[in-house]
């Protein structure tokens, strides 16, 4: 059960954050081809490698996201320094315990309204500096033991720096249902944030 | 323009056309006179304003006193120049030269070929006149080659009832040195090459005196008001009447220049059968409804009362002024373009109102409509005893000639004459007899003849158009008698029908004798019997019964009789049939049978074969009152079609969409494929025989599918243009359309507005439908999917299949509202109510199912004032459209009922309506109100107390709000830091002045919860709150929808306005508390889950703080509350800067 529940969300996961890679224009827009998914029209990355570092990264998250582990996965938009400018975080909470079946359609009618949120967020976020990366960042409740699994390896400690203050919030988007509930916000730099 | 050019001969030729001008130098005039004529003015353009105050000015110092009498004077000149000429021309050519033109004065309008002045030549030369200006009085016939679409419209105005000729006329009039009769040369764009229906062609009375014509008056009005005589002139084959038709009628006829040719034909009745069998098809027949055929009757009555006073007797027809549409009023009706789809707009609509094979397509949804309940009833118990074919008894009765027989009992001195039906008795004309009685036949006259040819068989063939008003009350005294001595009756046509005896007592010979005699008796008409043991034996022993005959075929003599009996006459077997059959050397049945199946099958088809090896040994399993449905419904126009152009045939197209609609909605179905069938004219076929029928034509069709059915007339009308489009046809070369619509499916009962209007045929339609829902059970799903209204009917509708059976319609009411009361007893139990539902009831249902609980429902209503909503939002709004069609349907069936009892089903169908709504949410839903009710009651403290075998089976949005009551339960319990917490912060912020407060409702605050239940709890300690804001708060949770989610409720408040609310001073400080309390309690039932929710809410708040002081304060006690809580779920502070 949560088995599929997971894997439904690293799907949208991964058309989600192409989604915001392309919202935000890091690469031209002829980098990505309109796909459907869950009948809507969303955007793909041709460039082999970026599709693959998207589903690679959400996919090896999978396993994680079936125990529970992952709170957060957050895609950060920062400047040459390290610095964020932007985060765009996923606040997830999957009921393990969920016991009876999901609706598959139920869950992606939900889901759905995030990309269709998402790509109306243009105006909510920030204009990015001229020279900037981004990269998939995710939050674990708890550190994975490392022997656990071979996919842990492929994880490794990002080196992007923490705003000293508390960011401020814009929440995107928030579903709530069982046994799936995920919450989309965009993280900014508090205005009393030293400025780079 | 050019007036003072045509005053001085000196000026400068000013014309309008070059043509004409150097056209004019062919001519044999003089100069002088060439000038006069390039003033000749088209009509229409020579009065126009221009030239009128333009010469008003200029003749202001002539010695003309005014316009007019300029133009008289100029008038009396051209017509001397003319005269001087015409004396020269006729001396300069041979004096021998007959004036063939006597008498005849042209005007040539526009350009023609040969030029204007060529033609003003030959009348000179030959006696004629040519006028340079238009007159009523002084012009005969009008020359032009072409008209502009304007004229053609306007043909009246124009033409002034004048004959409107090519010049090729005078040309060969000229050659053949007579004149010709000009009908033939008639402008292309008016006679479209066919001869045409009469009308009377008057002539100025001049031409009277004038006219060498040689045509005696064949009539004279004795009516005629006006001294004027009006004598058609003609060639010889025409003959011509002198009349003078009503006052309005003169123009028309004037008007319709044609010569009397086949001119008692001449009216609105169409033609409909044609040489080729079916010009006029039915499709099938299904009507369109009563209304417009009694509309349509009633226009005909008055028609002929109209006309009765002109009442020329033409011919050999008597005493048919009392019918519709007498030969008179054929005659003096008016233009002949209603014979075809030119120029008459309602074509279509006239068409089908004089089809005798409409009537008779329709009849049958007459019949049903009439008898329905009657036919029904017995089809629910036929089917039961089908199983002895033995001992059947299955009569055929048909009356004889029914047509002929209906017109002419009221002739008793006609009973043994030559007697035929046709719209028309011209004895020239091509209309086609429909029906003729015996004695008519004894001298060979078949129905499908000509007039014509059966005149010239039997000249005294007397004549009768159709009387469809009597048709269709024999029709119903026919089917009464039959109603009255079997219940099983399978209606055929309107004057044929299958009765199954089977049940009844006695001898069937003897029965049949009593039913034959009643039929006599009470329509004065005879009709045939045939008894046999199946339907096709029964059939076939009416035709050695007939006329006015009965006979019975016994099993035994089965074989003996089809033996000898030709193939033809087994049903099913036409022309092409026959035809295949005879090449086999198969004449009769006797020799079919030698065949065997499988060659019959391999030669014919599956079906045909069997049908064939059947028939001829006498076998027929169909079974008396098998209504078949309908495959297709349509309408076809092969009669009278031509077409100018693509407009016209658009026009025509729409029309027919309309009647194929029409149709669609009198058999109460929708249909998917459309086919398009023409009739094209082929390349080498002459003008038909029959007047404007469809000659020899190539069949096309297309067709389309939609993917849904529909009966619109706007979308047949899409649909048919790009089908008609596909053809890519020269429109001109159409003779004939037709629309078929197919696939049908039934309609919804909500969109049968005309059957729904009595219960009757509600409850006859529901059981129609539980057949249907056997037979094409996808229709059945599609109907319950657009609601529970169908759903009910068709419950209904079982209900009445299974436990009425009988045939009368009142037992079956009866029985309905026993099943119904069965329902009663399993009303769903009170707390299955949706109260949101109960409460938008009308009063008067409201108080009938508060009846049904025995008083219950007020109690529940005023008890539940505000704790109702019990089942999530989307399935009360479900439930509430069910309940409010169901409600609809109810009333609309009351109004009509007038029967006190039927309120009962009524009422008890809504009942059953809201039992279904709980029902249909699954077992687990159904649960949900109880669970609703028991969180009122008594809330579960913690999650522990809930079982959670009933927590998983609620629907998600249920279990959520559930689970988010729960923790909040476990952090009142567990955590009353986090409770303590925000009545600190208001304390800061408010100061001393609420402190008093603050400590006074700590307990409320630890008490309650305020967002647990549902409604929650807030919403009634607001309501009865006596601070507006707080009212209004919960007045907005039920408009909002009860979603239990504040933000709807502060978007529904965003449109109140905020500024009087702060008008108040009382229970500010307590108002500004729970308000605060409420916020809360709502972020934290919310951040975790919902942040988006939070936001929303806060965004609205600042919105509403910058008008009300109320909600600063409010929003400025809250937000470090909600920040704080921010900051710990996500490690940040919520983005609510005022700028966005």
């Amino acid at each position: 059960m949560a088995g599929e529940t997971a894997r439904i969300l690293v799907e949208f996961l991964e058309v989600a954050i192409t989604s915001i890679v392309f919202l935000k224009g890091v690469y031209p827009s002829g980098a990505f081809e309109r796909r459907r998914y869950m009948n809507m029209v969303v955007q793909r990355a041709r460039h082999p490698q970026l599709r693959d570092y998207i589903h690679s990264t959400v996919f090896g998250l999978l396993p994680f996201i079936q125990k529970g582990m992952v709170e957060r996965v957050a895609v950060i938009f920062f400047n040459t320094d390290g610095i964020p400018v932007e985060r765009f975080v996923f606040k997830l909470a999957v009921n393990l315990s969920y016991g009876s079946k999901v609706e598959e359609a139920d869950l992606e009618f939900s889901l759905r309204s995030f990309l269709i949120k998402l790509s109306v967020s243009e105006s909510l976020t920030k204009v990015l500096p001229h020279d900037y990366r981004w990269e998939i960042t995710a939050y674990f409740r708890s550190l994975p033991e490392a022997s656990a699994n071979k996919d842990v390896e492929q994880w490794i400690p990002t080196d992007t720096r923490q705003w000293e203050q508390p960011p401020l919030l814009t929440p995107i988007k928030s579903m709530s249902s069982e046994p799936l509930c995920v919450q989309l916000y965009i993280e900014h730099p508090s205005l009393s944030e030293p400025k780079p | 323009m050019s007036m003072e050019s045509t005053r001085s001969d000196k000026s400068a030729k000013r014309s309008f056309n070059n043509n004409r001008n150097s056209a004019s130098s062919n001519s044999n005039s003089n100069p002088s006179n060439k000038k006069k004529k390039t003033s000749q003015k088209t009509l229409g353009v020579a009065w126009g304003s221009n030239s009128r105050s333009s010469s008003r000015s200029s003749f202001s110092n002539s010695p003309f006193s005014n316009f007019g009498s300029y133009m008289v004077e100029k008038n009396r000149k051209l017509q001397n120049q003319f005269e001087a000429e015409a004396s020269t021309s006729s001396h300069g050519g041979s004096g021998s030269v007959k004036p063939i033109f006597d008498g005849v004065s042209i005007f040539v309008d526009g350009f023609t070929v040969p030029s204007s002045q060529e033609l003003r030549g030959y009348m000179l030369k030959h006696g004629g006149r040519f006028e340079n200006y238009f007159s009523r009085r002084r012009v005969t016939h009008i020359i032009c080659s072409n008209l502009p679409d304007s004229k053609i419209k306007n043909l009246r105005s124009f033409s002034r009832g004048l004959p409107v000729v090519k010049p090729a006329w005078i040309l060969e009039s000229v050659a053949v040195n007579k004149l010709l009769s000009w009908v033939p040369f008639q402008l292309d764009q008016l006679a479209n090459n066919q001869p045409k229906l009469s009308s009377f062609f008057t002539l100025k009375r001049s031409s009277v005196s004038n006219s060498a014509s040689t045509h005696a008056p064949c009539q004279v009005n004795p009516e005629a008001e006006d001294s004027s005589l009006k004598v058609g002139t003609s060639g010889d084959t025409y003959f011509s009447e002198v009349s003078e038709p009503f006052e309005h009628r003169k123009q028309i006829s004037r008007e319709s220049d044609d010569l009397v040719n086949e001119n008692s034909n001449a009216s609105l009745v169409e033609e409909t059968a044609g040489s080729s069998g079916k010009p006029c098809e039915v499709a099938m027949g299904i009507p369109s409804n009563i209304d417009a055929e009694d509309e349509s009757s009633v226009k005909n009555d008055l028609q002929s009362s109209h006309y009765q006073p002109t009442a020329l007797v033409s011919s050999n027809c008597i005493n048919n002024q009392n019918m519709k549409g007498s030969p008179s009023s054929m005659v003096s009706e008016p233009s002949n373009q209603s014979h075809s789809t030119l120029g008459d707009p309602n074509f279509v609509e006239n068409y089908f109102k004089n089809s005798r094979l409409h009537f008779i397509g329709t009849w049958r949804n007459r019949y049903r409509k009439r008898f329905h309940s009657l036919s029904n009833g017995f089809n629910c118990t036929s089917s039961n005893i089908k199983a002895s074919p033995l001992k059947t008894a299955i009569m055929h009765v048909d009356m004889d000639c029914f047509f002929v027989s209906v017109v002419i009992r009221n002739h008793p001195e006609l009973l043994d004459k030559p007697v035929a039906v046709c719209h028309s008795d011209n004895t020239k004309g091509t209309a086609e007899i429909s029906s003729a009685n015996y004695p008519a036949r004894d001298y060979g006259i078949k129905a499908g003849m000509f007039v014509r040819n059966a005149k010239a068989l039997c000249p005294h063939l007397v004549i009768f158009p159709y009387n469809f008003e009597a048709y269709e009350e024999v029709a119903d005294q026919f089917y009464n008698v039959l109603h009255k001595h079997g219940n099983k009756v399978q209606a055929v046509s309107c004057d044929e029908a299958f009765l199954d005896v089977t049940d009844s007592e006695g001898d069937p010979q003897l029965l049949a004798s009593k039913i034959r005699k009643e039929i006599f008796e009470t329509t004065r008409c005879t009709a045939s019997v045939g008894i046999a043991g199946n339907m096709l034996m029964a059939r076939l022993a009416t035709r050695t019964a007939k006329p006015d005959g009965q006979c019975y075929i016994p099993p035994e003599r089965v074989d003996d009789y089809l033996s000898q009996l030709p193939i033809k006459a087994l049903p099913g077997i036409g022309h092409v049939l026959e035809e295949k059959l005879k090449k086999q050397n198969v004449w009769t049945c006797g020799q079919l049978r030698m065949i065997s199946k499988d060659s019959l099958q391999k030669d014919f088809g599956l079906k045909t074969g069997e049908m064939l090896w059947n028939y001829s040994r006498g076998v027929d399993n169909r079974l008396v009152g098998l209504i078949q449905e309908s495959k297709s419904v349509g309408a076809e126009v092969n009669w009278g079609v031509r077409f100018k152009d693509l407009k016209d045939a658009q026009n025509f197209l729409s029309n027919l969409c309309k009647e194929v609609s029409l149709r669609l909605q009198g058999c109460g179905v929708e249909g998917r494929t459309f086919t398009l069938k023409i009739k094209k004219r082929r390349k080498d076929a002459e003008e038909p025989i029959k007047y404007m029928g469809h000659g020899d034509c190539e069949n096309l069709s297309h067709s389309t599918t939609v993917p849904v059915a529909t009966d619109d007339v706007e979308v047949l009308q899409r649909i048919t243009k790009q089908l008609f489009g596909s053809f890519h046809l020269d429109v001109k070369e159409i003779r004939g359309v037709g629309l078929q619509v197919s696939r049908l499916e039934s309609t919804e009962n909500s969109k049968q507005g005309l059957e729904r209007n009595s219960l009757k045929s509600w409850l006859a339609s529901a059981s129609a439908r539980t057949e249907e829902l056997c037979k094409n059970s996808h229709v059945a799903k599609e109907s319950s999917n657009r609601g529970c209204e169908g759903e009910g009917d068709e419950t209904l509708g079982q209900l009445c299949g299974n436990s009425v059976g009988l045939s009368i319609q009142m037992d079956s009411n009866t029985s309905n509202g026993a099943a119904c009361l069965n329902e009663v007893s399993v009303l769903p139990p009170l707390c299955h109510l949706d109260m949101g539902v109960l409460k938008s009831l009308p009063p008067e249902l409201f108080s009938e199912l508060n009846e049904i609980y025995g008083g219950k429902l007020v109690d529940l209503i005023a008890k539940n004032k505000g704790k109702t909503e019990n089942i999530n939002h989307t399935l009360s709004a479900y439930s509430h459209e069910k309940i409010e069609g169901a409600m609809k349907e109810g009333q609309a069936a009351r109004l009509s009922s007038m029967v006190f009892q039927n309120e009962i089903p009524v009422e008890n169908k809504a009942e059953q309506h809201i039992a279904k709504e709980v029902l249909a949410v699954s077992g687990a839903e159904s649960f949900v109100p109880a669970s609703g009710l028991k969180k009122t009651d008594l809330i579960p403290s913690s999650l522990s107390q809930v079982d959670t075998s009933v927590l998983q089976q609620l629907p998600e949005e249920l279990k959520v709000d559930i689970l988010e009551h729960l923790p909040a339960h476990r952090m009142q319990v567990f955590s009353p830091n986090v409770l303590l917490d925000p009545t600190e912060i208001p304390l800061e912020a408010l100061g001393t002045k609420t402190a008093e407060n603050n400590s006074g409702s700590k307990d409320f605050v630890l008490d309650n919860n305020l967002w647990v239940g549902i409604p929650p709890q807030w919403v009634d300690k607001f309501k009865v709150s006596n601070c507006l804001i707080l009212n209004i708060l919960a007045e907005m949770y039920y408009k909002s929808g009860s979603t239990g989610n504040l933000s709807p409720i502060l978007q529904r408040i965003s449109s109140v306005s905020l500024h009087q609310l702060d008008a108040f001073q009382d229970g500010w400080d307590e108002a500004m508390y729970i308000l605060c309390e409420l916020l809360k309690q709502y972020i934290k039932l919310k951040i975790e889950l919902d942040i988006e929710e939070i936001y929303v809410c806060f965004r609205l708040l600042r919105r509403f703080a910058m008008k009300s002081e109320l909600f600063i304060q409010v929003y400025n006690i809250v937000s470090p509350y909600l920040q704080a809580l921010v900051g710990e779920n996500y490690g940040g502070n919520l983005h609510m800067s005022l700028k966005d």
